[in-house]
């Protein structure tokens, strides 16, 4: 889907998450999304190999002495050539390990982008600061702003737990508390009417599990990762030891998103006095496996935070929701 | 919404079966919470919205100010940014006792007002848009009129010996520090050698500490940071290389100060910079005029994360450069900040399609548009004064 093909889009949401880049429309009265993998892989050139891409229409970029394949096609040819992928982000932000991040970047936007002429409203996902830390995500905002902005967009952007809220908790006058659990991050953020009031991210999530397992394993992150997302699930015996170590640290990293709830919150003082119980909703593809809202509500009730959950439950649609919320907050501001 | 009763915003949404459309209701609507978790308010803290509403008003007759077009903080686009809101950790800190001069707080601070100068009041002052670049709107900035950061300052006064025997030198060369940053309303707060804390112009007014001056936090560009900054000075001189230039009873005292202005005032860690980060010299467009705490600010001891790796926003946002003596000023860990502010002007101007000479001389002009219109202002309150 290319958004210029449909009819009568004003406005888009953009998830830009470490692991995924999701784009999302309203066509009509349905919400409709395509995601590419913020990743790629560079393989040795030749003319045979470019007809061969050009041929099956695999996004690629000839660069010198190399073909640069990005996007979704990025995980084949790297477990083909059992590489790891490259990737344009680290922890939510801009890779700094990675010279060809910004260019890599507008690549696998501009897959799922077009320019536009006439000035359209994009709204797109940014992370919240580490819990304790006052990172300067500002050279990121800023340099992905820049992207959409050279594409002719009217672009806004919004934090990624804040869309978690925009997406799922209409039905609570958007008051609750959002969660996304992604690739580089998770994204916390409470909301009261509509208006952020606390919001923060813990830097473990799925690639510290996929690069953690994958250490303890001997296996390449990326088929760690594969792996999980294709198999794992909680409360099962697993005979294998990938899967054992898989539950030990994803254990881990809900355990890292409890207590880090539990300090902001102790140390938030400007959170809305309210007797009424908040929804929480956890989204993202780190999120997806089944039982992980089980033993989060299980972790929470132990930490004994100061407030009550009216209920906890996984988004509707897990790895699009940040995508609809950074939609909704366009269609809202256009 | 604060006349709205909140139960009222609420019925009137659920009304409303657009996602889109009961989303825009809200942000209208819902702006900061009249049910916070606060204490009890006192009478003299009731009578604040009473006199923010007065000085708005007098502010909105005086030629020169301009109220931001910008929509209200609450709404989406400025508060998306705010995300760390509230987990910037400060411990709680407060007035324990004032008796006579002396102010002491609960974590052991204790301020000397004997020597307090009130200077010129602060009033609303102008912060643009961080990240914005070349498109930030000169004629449309952010007006606030609270304390945004803290600048630490070195006096780079005469120094005696820190021994027994010179006891009665260093009180000698203490009064006469304090008597002159008295004189000229240098700083906010002055630590002498002993570490104790002297208050010197009030915090509600604005002090003549950072003269040229840029910073930026996540959401705003700050330019002349006399009115957006508090100062700090350390009675001592700069020092070279690893040689600390404040003694520890200096840091100690630097630190629970510290501490309480930030939980005063919510400051930030990444607005709680050195005098040498900020200066800036517009004649010859260089950063770096002032070089005071250059290398060595000891900010893990102060209880600050090391905001000398924070890439000086003078470079990146309006073109600044710096020349060799700054380097040589400067430690090791700033030439980290440096490095990486002029990688962010490469790749924005390599975003842009431009030169970076092209696109240095496009932000030093709106430098130039920022100062001009600052300069313009001031001569218009100095005409109406």
């Amino acid at each position: 889907m290319r958004h210029n093909d449909k009819v009568n889009n004003f406005a888009v949401g953009l998830d830009v998450g470490t692991s995924r880049i999701c784009l999302a429309q309203r066509v009509g009265e349905e919400y409709q999304y395509e995601a590419q993998l913020n990743a790629f892989v560079t393989i040795p050139y030749s003319k045979m190999t470019e007809n061969v891409l050009a041929k099956e229409k695999v996004p690629h970029t000839v660069n010198g002495q190399e073909i640069v394949v990005h996007g979704n096609e990025s995980d084949r040819f790297a477990d083909l050539l059992n590489v790891e992928t490259r990737r344009t982000m680290d922890k939510g932000v801009l890779n700094p390990a990675e010279p060809d991040s910004l260019g890599m970047l507008r690549k696998i936007v501009e897959s799922l982008l077009d320019p536009v002429k006439e000035r359209q409203k994009l709204c797109f996902t940014v992370p919240a600061a580490p819990l304790g830390a006052e990172e300067n995500l500002t050279y990121h905002e800023a340099t992905v702003r820049q992207i959409f902005n050279d594409m002719g967009y009217d672009v806004k952007s919004i934090n990624e737990g804040l869309a978690v809220v925009y997406s799922e908790l209409e039905s609570s006058n958007y008051t609750g508390i959002g969660i996304s659990c992604g690739g580089g991050l998770c994204n916390v953020c409470v909301s009261y009417l509509s208006v952020p009031v606390l919001s923060f991210s813990i830097p473990k999530a799925g690639d510290y599990i996929d690069s953690s397992a994958a250490t303890i394993t001997g296996e390449r992150a990326n088929r760690v990762r594969i792996a999980k997302e294709d198999s794992f699930h909680f409360n099962g015996f697993f005979a294998e030891k990938l899967q054992q170590v898989l539950g030990v640290y994803y254990d881990e990293m809900i355990q890292s998103l409890v207590q880090g709830m539990k300090q902001a919150f102790a140390n938030a003082r400007n959170l809305p006095r309210s007797n009424r119980p908040l929804p929480i909703v956890l989204s993202g593809g780190t999120a997806m496996p089944e039982g992980f809202r089980d033993r989060f509500q299980k972790m929470l009730t132990e930490a004994e935070l100061p407030f009550t959950p009216s209920e906890i439950r996984i988004a509707a649609d897990p790895l699009h929701t940040s995508a609809k919320g950074a939609l909704i907050a366009a269609l809202a501001d256009a | 919404m604060p006349l709205i009763p909140r139960k009222f915003i609420e019925r009137k949404a659920r009304q409303i079966i657009d996602p889109v459309e009961r989303l825009r209701y809200l942000q209208r609507r819902a702006g900061v919470p009249q049910d916070r978790l606060q204490p009890a308010v006192s009478w003299r803290q009731r009578r604040l919205p009473v006199l923010s509403v007065a000085l708005l008003l007098v502010s909105l007759l005086t030629p020169g100010f301009r109220a931001s077009h910008a929509k209200p903080a609450f709404l989406l686009g400025s508060i998306a940014r705010v995300s760390a809101a509230g987990t910037d950790l400060v411990p709680d800190v407060w007035l324990v006792d004032k008796t006579g001069d002396l102010e002491i707080y609960s974590n052991g601070l204790r301020i000397d007002d004997r020597y307090t100068a009130p200077n010129e009041r602060r009033s609303f002052y102008p912060v643009y848009q961080s990240g914005a670049g070349p498109d930030i709107d000169v004629d449309h900035p952010e007006w606030r009129s609270e304390p945004a950061g803290i600048v630490y300052h070195t006096t780079e006064s005469d120094q005696a010996r820190f021994t027994a025997e010179e006891n009665a030198r260093l009180k000698r060369i203490g009064k006469a520090v304090i008597g002159v940053v008295q004189q000229n309303h240098s700083y906010h707060f002055l630590i002498d050698r002993f570490g104790e804390v002297f208050r010197i112009v009030p915090e509600s007014d604005v002090a003549n500490h950072a003269g040229y001056s840029i910073w930026s936090d996540k959401s705003a560009l700050f330019v002349n940071l006399n009115s957006s900054f508090l100062g700090i000075a350390f009675e001592t001189q700069t020092q070279r290389g690893d040689v600390p230039s404040a003694n520890p009873a200096q840091v100690h005292a630097a630190r629970i100060l510290t501490e309480m202005l930030r939980n005063k005032y919510r400051i930030p860690q990444s607005n709680c910079v050195t005098h040498a980060q900020v200066s800036v010299n517009p004649d010859n467009m260089r950063v770096g005029y002032h070089t005071d705490w250059a290398g060595n600010f000891p900010f893990l001891e102060i209880g600050l994360n090391d905001n000398y790796t924070a890439p000086p926003p003078s470079i990146y946002a309006f073109g600044f450069e710096y020349d060799a003596v700054f380097v040589h000023a400067t430690g090791v860990r700033l030439w980290q900040g440096l490095a990486l502010a002029q990688d962010q002007m490469q790749t924005q101007a390599a975003a842009r399609g431009l030169s970076v000479s092209q696109y240095r001389a496009i932000l030093q002009k709106k430098y130039k548009e920022i100062l001009a219109a600052l300069k313009a202002a001031e001569a218009a309150n100095d005409n109406e004064s």
